[in-house]
């Protein structure tokens, strides 16, 4: 059974008169890493917040359709159960932080305590976090004295220790600085090779070619591509639908070099070797 | 930026006291302060809130919150001293201003129980962490949302200051005088405060947000990272000062 | 009209800790950006120039006057500065209204601040949501709204602070033409970075902050493709650099537009 079951799924916004979300049906499978894409008002944000059972139980408003993470159906299960299969990071570090905890350690119990875990549980939870975002160094440490990049993981930390089967970060690099976004990366890449399911929308089309197992693409409200990262990018409308491909693929294209697949290379060296060949070729 | 909190971490009798035999302690002071009527009998109560504060090692740091009231403790002995209808006996007069016996001796029973109140709040905000005395209240039945709400806006707070000096730059780099005179300061003030709110107010949704993520409003019993600790006698200490303040309520009421 | 030459510039916020360290620069009218990483200076030499912050000793001349005799009010005629989180200014419950603060504050009319905060608001591409509220509009937006509020005062320079940052494909695009149209229009704009792509695509002047001084500064291709002395200041090059170089090919490329122009052979 796939991990991730959504099927023709509608939503709106209370007092709003368009369709967040316009009949998406897609499945995702154990493990899998998932790109979302698409311009600023796509629905990305709206798909994330549907995916971890905000949407409907935090923001209300009209629904139709249905997702099921891990075996449990959105819409009529619990809020905390939803959210403690699909954990959600998104974009600002500062306000992931709760506020209440003075150091790092105690910020990512905050989770583990209202799960009314036993203590040494929550401290092997907490120490395995501690090592897989890369945070040892600052776990005695304010949450609000850190970096943005590390304020990031710390969040992240939070919700990782609650062991959810989904990850699902909405742009959770756009505020940071190339540092930050460059350890945020690190530690999902050590999150994926644990086998958690991994839902990432991003604007940075590079890391999602190096990354995802498939890209979900979105414009409009609505589902308009889900298929390979290589796929995806060698679509030839995505400049009208507001996404701009990796640059390799991107001078692939302007250059004709498909794969054997059809496809335009996503990868740097996949792209020298199609020139290679090429220059063999003509000898 | 360090939370808004008083605690001063020390290794002290008073540190290890019960939150709540601290809390305890600033209601049976405060009344007894003021069930107590003569100048001898407040300031030994005002004396044993100064000594449990040296035992705890931080009298230094109640003084500034009392050079703070000293404003207050001011305005009362000039009014007292001055205009107490039961003035009769002049004690000495500085110019214009007659001070009478009696108000002198009101006011400076009013300066002790204020001195007194804000030492006895001094017993339980100096000597006890923030997390600690939410976790004891949590686990004496107080709900955790009330504890959030308590230890959080010890924090977000200091972190507001840091943003509206950032709402200060942003305005002004649009040309908004900030400095001159007070219709200057009257004008400025919207765009100062307004998005210090709206800031505030959006980063609460998406915390709300954050929050629910992380199973605040799950119904399972919450349990403790922090091992719960155990006061020595902390049930003998709260029934002694449970019959003080029960003696001195009798002796009160018996005349 | 907006030239800014600074001179043997130092601050600290505090005396231990020394933050620009001695800056000596003439701003002229190319489309310049500085990058550098977090810390190295970028933020605060922005708030010199807008006389937030005062130096510790140097001068800042613009247009031959000292800024040290100028109110910030008075700079804020001559420099705009769009900081990088909107919600530190936004307070007004229309786009329209808070576009129009800027010009108003400094001596536009009520039909002026008007005309120009729609100017401004149909640059950006959010001429259909005036009468909104900035805080039913997203984060991304709400930038454009701040962009358009510094557009709409009609300075002769204008800096950027990271207004790329959160953006997709399409608002970057109207950001690299609301800087080109600038341009056009005779004003200077000066622009901080992280977005190494960016700069490379807009920007013909490249300024590298580092530990406070200035490590190299020049035209963009020569300042990117020293990759050694980006290195040291933990930076690192356009991705159509790096492909280029990967790839062989010779002319120290800067997008991918030059490097499909290398590239292009008639195809099979």
């Amino acid at each position: 059974m796939s991990i991730i079951e959504v099927k023709d799924l509608k939503y709106r916004y209370p007092d709003t008169t368009k369709l967040a979300l316009d009949g998406i049906s897609f499945s995702v499978e154990q493990g899998e890493f998932i790109g979302l894409i698409g311009r600023n008002t796509a629905g990305k944000s709206t798909l994330c917040y549907a995916l971890s059972g905000l949407v409907p139980h935090f923001f209300k408003g009209a629904y139709g359709g249905s997702v099921e993470i891990a075996g449990l159906n959105v819409r009529t299960t619990d809020v905390s159960e939803v959210t403690a299969a699909a954990g959600l990071v998104f974009e600002n570090p500062f306000s992931q932080i709760t506020g209440s905890r003075f150091t790092v350690y105690e910020e990512i119990a905050f989770g583990l305590e209202n799960m009314g875990l036993p203590r040494d549980e929550m401290i092997k939870r907490i120490e395995e976090a501690l090592d897989l975002l890369d945070i040892r160094k600052v776990k005695d440490k304010n949450p609000f004295d850190l970096s943005g990049g590390q304020m990031q993981r710390v969040a992240i930390a939070g919700v990782v220790a609650m062991k959810p089967k989904v990850l699902i970060l909405d742009e959770p690099t756009s505020q940071l600085d190339p540092q930050g976004s460059e350890e945020v990366f690190k530690v999902v890449e050590n999150l994926t090779k644990e086998g958690i399911t991994i839902i990432m929308a991003e604007q940075k089309m590079e890391k999602i070619a190096q990354y995802a197992d498939r890209v979900l693409l979105l414009d409009d409200a609505k589902l308009i591509a889900y298929d390979t990262p290589e796929a995806v990018f060698s679509r030839d409308d995505l400049a009208s639908l507001g996404v701009q491909p990796p640059a390799v693929t991107a001078i692939a294209r302007h250059l004709g070099k498909r794969k054997a697949t059809g496809h335009y290379p996503v990868d740097l060296e996949e792209l020298k070797m199609l020139l290679a060949e090429e220059g063999a070729a003509h000898g | 930026m360090d939370a808004m909190t008083l605690y001063v971490p020390r290794n002290s009798p008073i540190h290890r006291l019960d939150p709540l035999t601290k809390m305890l302690y600033i209601v049976v002071s405060i009344a007894a302060a003021y069930l107590l009527d003569g100048l001898w009998e407040v300031a030994a109560v005002m004396i044993i809130s100064f000594g449990i504060l040296l035992i705890g090692k931080v009298f230094r740091n109640i003084l500034p919150v009392i050079a703070l009231s000293f404003l207050l403790i001011l305005s009362i002995v000039i009014v007292q001293g001055f205009f107490n209808p039961a003035n009769e006996t002049l004690l000495f007069e500085l110019g214009p201003i007659k001070f009478y016996q009696e108000g002198l001796v009101i006011a400076l029973r009013l300066t002790m129980r204020v001195i007194n109140m804000v030492c006895a709040f001094g017993v339980l905000v100096l000597t006890t962490s923030p997390t600690e005395l939410v976790e004891r209240l949590q686990q004496k039945g107080m709900s955790p949302k009330i504890g959030y709400v308590i230890l959080s806006v010890l924090q977000i707070i200091p972190q507001l200051r840091a943003t509206y000096a950032k709402i200060q730059d942003a305005q002004r780099a649009r040309g908004m005088e900030t400095e001159g005179s007070l219709l200057v300061r009257v004008k400025a003030f919207f765009p100062l405060l307004g998005p210090v709110i709206l800031n505030a107010l959006n980063d609460t949704r998406e915390r709300a947000i954050a929050l629910d993520v992380r199973g605040f409003d799950r119904d399972t019993p919450k349990t403790y990272l922090n091992e719960a600790k155990s006061y020595r006698y902390s049930v003998l200490l709260n029934v002694l000062l449970l019959l003080i303040l029960a003696g001195l309520i009798v002796w009160r009421v018996m005349g | 009209m907006g030239k800014l030459e600074i001179e043997k510039l130092h601050f600290a916020y505090d005396k231990a800790t020394p933050v620009i360290k001695g800056i000596d620069l003439e701003l002229d009218n190319r489309k310049t950006a500085i990058i550098g990483q977090n810390g190295s200076g970028k933020t605060t030499f922005v708030k010199l120039l807008k006389g937030l912050l005062r130096p510790d000793s140097g001068r800042i001349l613009l247009d031959g006057a000292d800024l040290a005799t100028m109110t910030v009010a008075q700079i804020a005629k001559q420099i705009g500065l769009v900081f990088q989180n909107p919600d530190d200014q936004i307070f007004k419950s229309t786009v329209l209204d808070e576009v129009m603060v800027g010009p108003l504050n400094i001596g536009q009319t009520l039909d002026e601040a008007r005309a120009s905060s729609r100017a401004a608001l149909a640059q950006v591409q959010l001429a259909d949501v005036e009468q909104v509220n900035p805080y039913d509009l997203n984060l991304a937006q709400r930038k454009m709204v701040a962009l358009a509020s510094i557009l709409a005062m009609d300075t002769p320079i204008v800096i950027f602070d990271e207004p790329t940052m959160g953006q997709d494909a399409a608002g970057k695009a109207i950001i690299k033409k609301v800087i080109e149209d600038l341009q056009a229009e005779g004003k200077a704009v000066l622009c901080i970075l992280h977005d190494m792509d960016f700069a490379a695509a807009v920007f013909e002047r490249i300024i590298v902050f580092s530990q406070g001084q200035l490590l190299l500064e020049g035209d963009a291709r020569e300042v990117f493709k020293q990759k050694e002395l980006l290195q040291q200041a933990y930076l690192d090059q356009p991705q159509a650099m790096k492909i280029a170089h990967a790839l062989g090919i010779p002319g120290d490329l800067l997008t991918v537009e030059e490097v499909d122009s290398a590239l292009a052979r008639p195809s099979q």
